[in-house]
């Protein structure tokens, strides 16, 4: 996969009036021209492969706005390169706005007073889409999206899910190689989150659109992605599969067991340790390096009546957590 | 990829001019009361500048009906103009939408004055209602000569510019103040005395006018409406078009230097 997106170095600081609290602090900001110095993003560097579905995670405050931002082209780099699709993006921007489409999941870029087939049109005239193209496109999208229902409604109308299948259509109406989804999902219930990811998952693998997606619901991350870059402070703390992520951080696995017949809690094993249990339910750890998840159901089932026993899949939200709690970043 | 011939950067403008007057449209209430409210003012104008000339042949060298006929064609240009949402730019950069505006393959300002030009296109019904309520009273004439209203018709077309071009540069504060609405305040007021909206520039006080004719405003709406009723002739015609053209092409260059201010400040601070 040639590299359709290439961040080298990059870095992004913001200077701001510096407001020292105390008296009047208000007013002495009106003279001082005291300022400071803030770096958002600090000379990272990722390759995304063309026709690739990536994860940029972080906390809020992380810097992955700063940089889908300079991504787009709204921001100009303090220092580093960035090249998409062979082009800078902020020295032309108006070129570069054919090959990205962007979703900002907490704000529209659909038009609040018209009904929504008007911002579909509008973005129809603006990329110079010929009628042909734009009815077939509009018609697959409806069909995927289920437009059809509140394609009429002005936007000021829509829910929030509705909203947000707009204006995903909106950003891929004119075909663009490139897609940024900056939280799509957030605030979303299980129904439309659902139908957001499948058209994600429909635009990548059917029309070959390298999709860059931010978001905090790890569920959007292990049904899309199968890469991830994860970043905190400015830096990248993590670029790389997510499985082997999971491998990396989660060291111990979990296996559950339930029982009618007898007290869980009286439950023991040699090859794993008891975290809790109650009367019909135990909870066990072990290290799954040493010893093999068939040998630990064994042990369990044939000493003890069970009537269920599941192995938890490691779960990312954990990994996660895990991860920006030791932020520590790798070096690199 | 199109080309970018002038006929596709027309193409590519529709959808936002169509934008503009369909979102005037779309309120449809907003724009009765608008048609409601000019009728009332357009009546009350013709009766209470009649009461004020009655007695007076001529005030100011100007009379009684040119008087009229020129309150109520100014409240009806101002109505189409002018109205309180002068553009939808502040909105879009408080709600950050902007950053998106800018990833456009057309430039932010022909975005918005395409939009602008849709805006007035809507409001085209507000004003229709005021002259027809003019006309009805016997408040409104026409231009003396075939020559004067075709001088008009460029005039009020360099005045139009004039106004878009000035509504989007104020709105453009928005760039580096969010809470623009004083200043708006204060625009609306000033731009509706200075270009002769609210009072004929001929009644302004000696000192006053040297300094109004020194201002864009006046080329906005008194210029044409002076064409109009026929008092400019010969160089003094042409004098008024080249001075409303130099308005536009002194007025589009600023509006390119504060965009260009603008951008620095998004791309640079993050808006």
């Amino acid at each position: 996969m040639p590299p359709i997106i290439e961040v080298s170095d990059l870095t992004k600081e913001f200077t701001r009036p510096d407001v020292r609290p105390g008296r009047f602090a208000g007013t002495r900001s009106l003279f001082t021209r005291a300022r400071k110095v803030t770096t958002a993003v600090d000379g990272i560097s990722f390759q995304i492969g063309e026709g690739e579905l990536i994860g940029f995670l972080g906390p809020n405050g992380a810097g992955k706005s700063t940089t889908i931002k300079m991504l787009t082209g709204i921001l100009v780099p303090t220092s580093g390169t960035v090249t998409v699709a062979g082009q800078v993006p902020w020295r032309d921007r108006r070129r570069n706005a054919r090959s990205i489409g962007a979703v900002f999941g907490q704000r529209t870029q659909l038009w609040y007073d018209l009904p929504l087939r008007d911002s579909f049109e509008i973005i129809r005239d603006l990329y110079s889409m010929d009628p042909a193209t734009y009815r077939t496109r509009l018609g697959e999208f409806t069909e995927i999206l289920d437009l059809d229902e509140f394609i009429d409604t002005p936007v000021r109308s829509l829910s929030l899910g509705q909203r947000m299948r707009g204006d995903l259509v909106a950003a891929m109406l004119y075909a663009p190689p490139i897609l940024y989804l900056d939280e799509p999902t957030v605030g979303l219930d299980v129904v439309a989150k659902g139908k957001i990811r499948e058209f994600v998952a429909e635009i990548n693998a059917g029309r070959r659109t390298t999709v860059i997606l931010t978001t905090h619901d790890m569920d959007d991350v292990e049904r899309l992605c199968r890469r991830v870059v994860i970043i905190d402070h400015g830096k990248i703390l993590y670029e790389g599969d997510v499985e082997m992520l999971k491998a990396q951080y989660v060291t111990s696995r979990d296996i559950v067991v339930h029982c009618t017949d007898f007290d869980a809690t009286t439950i023991t094993s040699p090859f794993a340790q008891v975290v809790s249990a109650d009367a019909f339910k135990a909870t066990l750890r072990f290290d799954p390096e040493r010893t093999a998840v068939p040998k630990v159901v064994h042990d369990l089932t044939s000493r003890y009546p069970i009537t269920d026993l599941s192995v938890l899949e490691p779960d990312l939200e954990d990994v996660i957590r895990q991860l920006y709690t030791e932020r520590t970043p790798n070096a690199r | 990829m199109p080309v970018d011939t002038l006929s596709t950067r027309l193409t590519g403008l529709r959808g936002l001019y169509r934008a503009g007057y369909r979102s005037v449209l779309v309120y449809r209430a907003d724009l009765l009361f608008g048609i409601a409210g000019l009728v009332i003012q357009a009546t009350l104008t013709v009766v209470v500048w009649r009461v004020l000339y009655d007695g007076h042949d001529e005030v100011a060298g100007v009379g009684a009906s040119t008087a009229v006929a020129y309150a109520v064609l100014a409240a009806c240009i101002q109505s189409i103009l002018m109205p309180w949402q002068f553009s939808s730019l502040p909105l879009r950069v408080l709600r950050g939408q902007i950053g998106v505006d800018m990833m456009r393959p057309r430039s932010l300002i022909s975005q918005n004055l395409a939009q602008a030009a849709g805006t007035m296109v809507g409001r085209l019904p507000v004003g229709a209602a005021g002259l027809l309520t003019g006309l009805a009273l016997g408040g409104v004439k026409a231009p003396h000569t075939l020559p004067d209203l075709l001088a008009w018709v460029v005039s009020m077309v360099l005045g139009i510019a004039n106004v878009m071009i000035i509504n989007l540069l104020v709105s453009m504060i928005a760039f580096w103040t969010v809470e623009i609405g004083g200043i708006m305040i204060l625009y609306r007021f000033g731009s509706a005395f200075l270009s002769g909206a609210l009072i004929p520039l001929w009644f302004m006080p000696g000192w006053l006018q040297p300094i109004i004719s020194w201002l864009p405003f006046q080329a906005q709406i008194y210029a044409p409406l002076s064409i109009w009723f026929g008092t400019r002739h010969g160089v003094d015609l042409l004098g008024t078009l080249a001075l409303q053209l130099g308005w536009v092409l002194v007025l589009f260059v600023l509006l390119q230097l504060v965009w260009r201010r603008a951008v620095h400040k998004v791309v640079v601070f993050g808006g």
